[in-house]
C-alpha cells in the first residue's frame, strides 16, 4: 500500500478492482464503511457479484483479464474531458518529457521487439536528454513526442464501445464508473484504489497496476490522504517477507540481487545506482551503495572488510539473464536438476498454478522437507489419490512448526506497519519456531563445512551467525535489521555521529565504508536507541484533522511515514493541495514540516515528490517495463475471443515455459477464474483442519450462471466435472445469478469461478482449482495467470452419486 | 432497561466472523455439512449452531442484491418459549437474555413449538436431549462484556446496547439515509417486541422473517399450556423413539451409498460412537 488501512476512511471514491476485500480482507471494510458513512462512493468492478459488491454503490462486471481495456477507457475519458489536475500532472509526472523520436506502437507491438527472444530492446522508450543530463521537456504538453501526447494517442482507441466489446461491461456501467472516479480530478476530492491478486495474476498483471498509476497520477491522487494505490496483501506478513528479500531477484530492502556479470562490488553498486543531474530530484537510490555495503557487513561481520569488498564475492550471483522464479522450479525439478526441496510454510501442491505438474515434479526429488502446522497435500504428495507410493522414492521429512501467535516478533501489514507481537500461547507438542528450526539447520551446516570445507565453504563459515544454540532472540534480529555502527561513524568534520556499537537512528546514518551494518535498510529506525518502535501501542491519532495516521502506534517503513510520496500532497510552494486533508504542511515560521513524516525534509520546492524515481516524477510512461511503456490490452494466454484492437492477441513478452499445456477454445469454451472465500485460508491447511470453518464451506464448488446451467442441464447443488487442458476436478455446481454471461462484441462468453482452497488432506477434502490453471506468467513478474484461463463444465458422466438438491 | 442488539443488515458483509465467534465462545461442536448450492451452512440454527448468517439472492427493481442476515434467538420481551416451559428452564432476565437452565429442562420441546421464530432446537442425537439456542452471551454480559458476535463484527453491523438507545439509533439511521432501508425496525413490535432489532434494505418477509402481530405470542401459549402438561413426557419419549429409528435408517443408507462425505472431526466421532 502507498497508504494504509485506516486511510481508506479519508476517500471520496473507492475503486475496488481485482480484489474482493469484504471476503478476503474483511477488517478493511471497517474503514470502507467509515468512508461510506462520510458519503463516499464505493465501486466494485469484478466478473462476479461478490460480498464486496453488496456494499458497492456501483457494481460493474467485466470479463476476467480485460482490466487494461477497462482502465484504458478511463484514461481516455479523463483526457477527453479535461478531468486531470494540470499543475500536478505538469509538475509531478513525466507528462512533459520528450520521448525518443523512434518510439512507435504499431499492430499491438511497441518499438524494439525482438521476436526471436520474445523481449523488447527498450532504448526507444527512453527520454530525449539535454546536454545537461536532464530530459527535454515541453511543459505546455503540446509537443507531439511528449509523454502526454503519446499517451493520449495510445488510448485514443479505447472508446466506450470498443472497451465494452472487450470487457463485456455495459456502456452505461462504464460511464458511471468513469464519471465517479474522474470526479476526483480536482483538489478537494480524492479516490483510492484497492487491488489484489485479481490484478496481479495475469500475463499483463504488472501493467494493470501501471494503468492504475497513470489514472491516480492524472487525477492527482498519489501522495494524498484517502488516495494512492493500495495492494491488499494476501497473507498477513507477505509485505514483511517481500521487504526482507523473499523474491529471487531481490536482497532485503529491495536491493537488486547481484548478477554474474558484476563480479566486483563497485560494478554491482554502479549498475544499480541511478544517476540524475537534475537538482530537483532527490534520486534516493543514489544511496544504494550505503545500503548494499551495510547489508554485507551484517551478513559477514568482521569477515567483511574493505580489502575483500566486504565479502561481496561470497554472495551468490544470478546467472546473467537467469530466471529463478516460481514457474521455473517445476520443469527444472521434473528434469532431475533439483534434487532437494524445502517447502517452508507453503503448500505448492495446492497453491501453485498447474498443481498436477507440481505434484509430478515432487516425485523426482531425492528428498523434501516440509515445515508446517499440518500434514498438507505437499507433504503427502506421495500418497495422493491415484498414485502408488511404492513407485515414489522421495524421502519426506516433516518438521512441525509454531503458528504465528506461538512466537514473538514483528509482522508487517499491507500498510507497511511493522507491529510487534508477543507469544500468545506455547506451541504444542514438538512444534518449534521457525527461528529455532533455521538455527539448527545452520549450526549443523556450519559444523559439516568446518569438518570438510568444500569449494563453497567460505560463504557459510564466514557468515556472522551468532544466535546461540536454541531459540533465536527476535529482539537481537530486529536490532540487526535496524542497523548499528560497527565502529564510530563520523561526519565530514570528523565529529562522531554514532558511536561504535550503538544502534543507528535510521538509514540516513548508514555508510558505504563498512562502519555500519544493517540487515534491511528500509526498516532502519524501527529498533534504534530509543527502543523497539514496532512495539508502540498508543492508539491516539495526533493529526489535527483526524486523518487516522496513528503515528505512535507500531512503526511504518520507511521512517514511520504513513503515506508515501506525501510531498505530492502539497504544491511546489508547500501549500496543501486539499487543505481539508492536509497530510503534511510546511511551518514557515519554524521552518519544518508538520503532520506525517515527509518524503525528505527539504523545504517546499527544493525537491520533487517521487523521490524513489530517478527523475523525481511519477511515470505516466514507464520505460523500464518489460512489455511496453504504456499498458495495452492483450487477451489472456487462453481466451475464447479475438483481440479486436490488433492482431497481437496476447502479451508478446509473456512467460510460457510449457507451451503444450495450452488449451483450445473448442474443447474449453468457458473463461475460468479462481479466488478465495472468507471461510478458508489459502490452500486450506489452516482452515480445512478447523471444524468451525470446515462446516461453513465444506465442499469444493464452482459458481456458474443460471444461463450456463440451463445450457448444460446442470442443477444447483449438483456435482459436476470442471476440466481444462491441465486437469479435471469434481465440484458442486453453485448456480447463481451473481455470475452473468458477457456480450463480447455479439459473442456470448460464459465465465465460471472457483475457490482454490481444497485438496486431498484435511478434515474436508475436494478438488484443487489449481489443477486447472495454466503455467504461464506475467512478462515482468512471472506471476502465474490463474485469474483467466479456459475450461469447461459438464455433468458428471454416468451420474454423480449424490442426490440433486 | 434491558440490553439489546441492533443488527443492521445493510452493513453486513457476510464474513461470518460472528458465526465462528459464537461457536468459539460457547465451545459448540461443528456440524457435518454439505454444500447445498449456497454459501449458507449449516443450513439452519440448531442446538450446535446458535447463530448463523443466511445468504439470500434477491432482485429488487431489477437489481440483484445478496443479503446477509444474522439468525439467532430473538430474545423476545415476552418470550413464548418461557411461558410454554413447564418447569421454568427458560426465563427472560432483567438484562435482556432469554436464559436457559439445562438442569431444569426435561426435554419436552414445548418451547420449540411455541417459538414464532422456530429457534429452540432439540438436540435429537443426544441420549438425554436438551434445548440449544443463543443465550445472548448472558455470561459475558454478566462480566460486563459485549456478546462474542458483536465483538467479532468488523463493520458495526452488530451493535450492543440498551434497547431504548438502539431503537433511537435505528430511527436515526432510517431518517438519515432513508433510501438505504425499508422503514421498519423488525423486532420493535413483533410478537410484543424483542431484544434483537433489525434494519434491512429489503422487506423482511423476502428474507423469510415471519410476519407477526404486535401481540405477544405468550397469550396463546399460556392457553395451550394449561391443557397439556400431563402428556408432555409421553410426547417427548415417543418423539425420541421416532428420531432414533429415522436416524438409524439414515445412517445405514449413508453407509451403503458411501458418498464423498464431508465430515468434521466432532461429527465423525459422533457417527462412530
Amino acid at each position: 500500500m502507498t497508504n494504509h488501512w485506516i486511510d481508506l476512511k479519508n476517500s471520496d471514491v473507492i475503486l475496488i478492482m481485482g480484489a474482493n476485500p469484504a471476503e478476503n480482507h474483511p477488517i478493511s471494510f471497517r474503514w470502507v464503511m467509515a468512508a461510506k458513512d462520510r458519503g463516499a462512493t464505493v465501486i466494485h468492478v469484478d466478473p462476479r457479484f461478490t460480498r464486496t459488491s453488496t456494499q458497492a454503490d456501483i457494481y460493474a462486471s467485466l470479463r476476467s483479464g480485460t482490466d487494461i481495456a477497462f482502465l484504458g477507457g478511463l484514461i481516455k475519458f479523463i483526457l477527453d474531458n479535461d478531468l486531470y489536475q494540470k499543475e500536478y500532472v505538469v509538475e509531478y509526472t513525466n507528462a512533459s518529457y520528450l520521448v525518443h523520436s523512434d518510439y512507435t506502437f504499431d499492430a499491438g507491438i511497441f518499438s524494439g521487439f525482438q521476436s526471436d527472444k520474445a523481449t523488447y530492446d527498450k532504448s526507444t522508450w527512453w527520454y530525449q536528454m539535454g546536454e545537461d543530463g536532464i530530459q527535454l521537456m515541453d511543459r505546455t504538453l503540446q509537443d507531439a513526442n511528449c509523454v502526454f501526447q503519446l499517451m493520449r494517442q495510445h488510448y485514443a482507441r479505447y472508446d466506450l464501445e470498443t472497451v465494452s466489446n472487450i470487457t463485456g461491461t455495459p456502456v452505461a456501467d462504464l460511464r458511471r464508473v468513469y464519471e465517479a472516479v474522474a470526479s476526483t480530478g480536482r483538489p478537494d476530492r480524492v479516490a483510492t484504489i484497492m487491488y489484489a491478486m485479481g490484478w496481479t495474476q495475469h500475463t499483463h498483471g504488472a501493467q494493470n497496476i501501471r494503468a492504475a498509476t497513470i489514472i491516480q497520477s492524472l487525477l492527482g491522487n498519489m501522495g494524498m490522504a484517502g488516495g494512492g494505490i493500495n495492494a491488499l496483501r494476501g497473507e498477513s506478513n507477505v509485505q514483511g517477507s517481500t521487504d526482507h528479500g523473499l523474491l529471487f531477484h531481490l536482497l532485503p530492502g529491495y536491493l537488486a540481487a547481484p548478477r554474474a556479470k558484476f563480479q566486483a562490488l563497485a560494478d554491482y553498486i554502479d549498475a544499480n545506482t541511478p544517476k540524475c543531474s537534475d537538482p530537483l530530484s532527490a534520486n534516493w537510490w543514489q544511496n544504494f551503495g550505503k545500503y548494499a555495503v551495510s547489508l554485507l557487513k551484517w551478513l559477514y561481520g568482521d569477515h567483511a572488510t574493505a580489502d575483500n569488498e566486504f565479502g561481496y564475492g561470497w554472495l551468490p550471483k544470478l546467472a546473467d539473464g537467469g530466471n529463478y522464479s516460481w514457474l521455473t522450479y517445476w520443469p527444472t525439478m521434473r528434469s532431475g536438476k533439483i534434487k532437494g526441496f524445502i517447502a517452508w510454510g507453503q503448500n505448492p501442491a495446492v497453491s501453485s498454478t498447474h498443481a498436477n505438474g507440481v505434484r509430478q515434479a515432487l516425485e523426482h526429488l531425492e528428498w523434501m522437507v516440509t515445515v508446517n502446522l499440518w500434514d498438507t497435500e505437499t507433504s503427502s504428495f506421495w500418497q495422493r489419490p491415484g498414485v502408488d507410493p511404492a513407485t515414489i522414492q522421495t524421502e519426506v521429512f516433516m518438521l512441525p512448526c509454531a503458528a504465528s501467535v506461538e512466537k514473538e516478533g514483528s509482522i508487517t501489514n499491507s500498510g507497511r506497519w511493522a507491529q510487534w507481537r508477543y507469544t500468545a500461547a506455547e506451541a504444542p507438542g514438538e512444534a518449534m519456531s521457525d527461528g529455532w528450526i533455521i538455527n539448527q539447520i545452520m549450526r549443523r551446516l556450519r559444523q559439516l563445512y568446518a569438518a570438510a570445507p568444500g569449494p563453497n565453504a567460505d560463504p557459510i563459515l564466514n557468515l556472522a551467525w551468532e544466535y546461540g544454540e536454541g531459540e533465536i532472540d527476535t529482539h537481537q534480529v530486529a536490532r540487526q535489521i535496524n542497523g548499528w555502527a560497527t565502529s564510530d561513524v563520523k561526519d565530514k568534520d570528523g565529529n562522531v555521529i554514532v558511536a561504535g556499537g550503538k544502534q543507528v537512528k535510521n538509514f540516513t546514518q548508514l555508510q558505504a565504508d563498512g562502519s555500519t551494518a544493517c540487515a534491511c535498510w528500509i526498516y532502519s529506525g524501527s529498533y534504534n536507541e530509543e527502543g523497539n518502535m514496532m512495539a508502540r501501542r498508543d492508539p491516539v491519532d495526533t493529526h489535527p484533522q483526524g486523518l487516522g495516521l496513528c503515528s505512535n502506534w507500531a512503526w511504518a517503513w520507511p521512517l514511520n511515514r504513513r503515506i508515501i510520496y506525501n510531498r505530492a500532497s502539497v504544491t511546489m510552494r508547500g501549500e496543501p493541495i486539499d487543505p481539508a486533508r492536509a497530510l503534511i504542511r510546511w511551518n514557515a515560521a519554524e521552518k519544518k514540516w508538520e503532520g506525517d513524516v515527509p518524503d525528505g525534509g527539504w523545504p517546499p520546492g527544493e525537491r520533487l515528490p517521487f523521490i524513489m524515481r530517478r527523475g523525481g516524477r511519477a511515470r505516466l510512461m514507464g520505460p523500464s517495463m518489460a512489455d511496453g511503456p504504456f499498458p495495452e490490452h492483450y487477451e489472456p494466454w487462453e481466451s475464447p475471443v479475438f483481440n479486436p484492437l490488433h492482431p497481437q492477441e496476447t502479451n508478446p513478452a509473456l512467460w510460457d515455459l510449457e507451451k503444450d499445456a495450452k488449451g483450445a477454445t473448442h474443447a474449453f469454451p468457458l473463461v475460468g477464474t479462481t479466488y478465495r472465500v472468507s471461510e478458508h485460508w489459502q490452500t486450506g491447511a489452516m482452515t480445512r483442519n478447523l471444524p468451525w470453518l470446515a462446516e461453513m464451506q465444506p465442499e469444493m464448488f464452482v459458481e456458474i450462471s443460471p444461463q450456463l446451467a440451463a445450457e448444460r442441464g446442470i442443477a444447483n447443488g449438483e456435482q459436476v466435472l470442471v476440466e481444462s487442458a491441465r486437469g479435471a476436478i469434481e465440484a458442486v455446481a453453485l448456480v447463481t445469478p451473481r455470475f452473468q454471461p458477457f456480450d463480447i462484441g455479439g459473442q456470448i462468453v460464459h465465465e465460471v469461478g472457483m475457490p482454490y482452497h481444497w485438496g486431498y488432506t484435511g478434515l474436508v477434502k475436494g478438488g484443487s482449482a489449481n489443477e486447472l490453471t495454466p503455467p504461464v506468467g506475467d512478462a515482468n513478474t512471472m506471476i502465474p495467470e490463474t485469474k483467466a484461463f479456459l475450461c469447461n463444465v459438464r455433468k458428471l458422466p454416468g451420474g454423480n452419486g449424490r442426490k440433486e438438491v | 432497561m434491558s440490553n439489546a442488539m441492533l443488527i443492521d443488515l445493510t452493513r453486513c458483509i457476510g464474513c461470518r466472523g460472528c458465526q465462528a465467534a459464537c461457536k468459539q465462545w460457547h465451545d459448540l461442536p461443528a456440524e457435518s455439512t454439505r454444500n447445498l448450492g449456497s454459501y449458507q451452512n449449516p443450513p439452519k440454527t440448531s442446538g450446535k449452531t446458535w447463530t448463523l448468517i443466511s445468504f439470500d439472492e434477491i432482485t429488487v427493481d431489477g437489481q440483484l442484491d445478496w443479503v446477509f442476515a444474522k439468525r439467532q434467538c430473538m430474545h423476545c420481551q415476552h418470550p413464548a418459549c418461557a411461558s410454554a416451559c413447564t418447569v421454568g428452564a427458560l426465563h427472560k432476565t432483567a438484562d435482556g437474555p432469554v436464559a436457559y437452565d439445562a438442569a431444569k429442562c426435561i426435554g419436552c420441546r414445548y418451547c420449540q413449538y411455541a417459538c414464532p421464530y422456530d429457534i429452540p432446537a432439540y438436540e435429537w442425537d443426544q441420549t438425554l436431549g436438551l434445548i440449544g439456542k443463543c443465550d445472548f452471551c448472558v455470561d459475558r454480559q454478566a462480566a460486563g462484556l459485549e456478546p462474542a458476535c458483536v465483538k467479532a463484527c468488523p463493520t458495526e453491523a452488530l451493535v450492543f446496547g440498551k434497547r431504548s438507545d438502539l431503537l433511537a439509533e435505528a430511527r436515526r439511521r432510517l431518517a438519515r439515509t432513508p433510501h438505504n432501508y425499508v422503514q421498519h425496525i423488525y423486532g420493535e413490535h413483533e410478537a410484543g417486541g424483542a431484544s434483537m432489532l433489525y434494519l434491512s434494505s429489503v422487506p423482511f418477509a423476502s428474507l423469510g422473517f415471519p410476519t407477526l402481530a404486535a401481540e405477544p405470542a405468550t397469550a396463546y401459549t399460556e392457553l395451550i399450556m394449561r391443557q397439556t402438561p400431563g402428556i408432555a413426557l409421553g410426547v417427548a419419549a415417543g418423539a425420541s423413539a421416532v428420531y432414533w429409528i429415522i436416524r438409524r435408517r439414515q445412517m445405514m443408507q449413508e453407509q451403503a451409498a458411501a458418498p464423498a462425505t464431508v465430515t468434521t472431526a466432532e461429527s465423525a466421532e459422533e457417527v462412530q460412537s
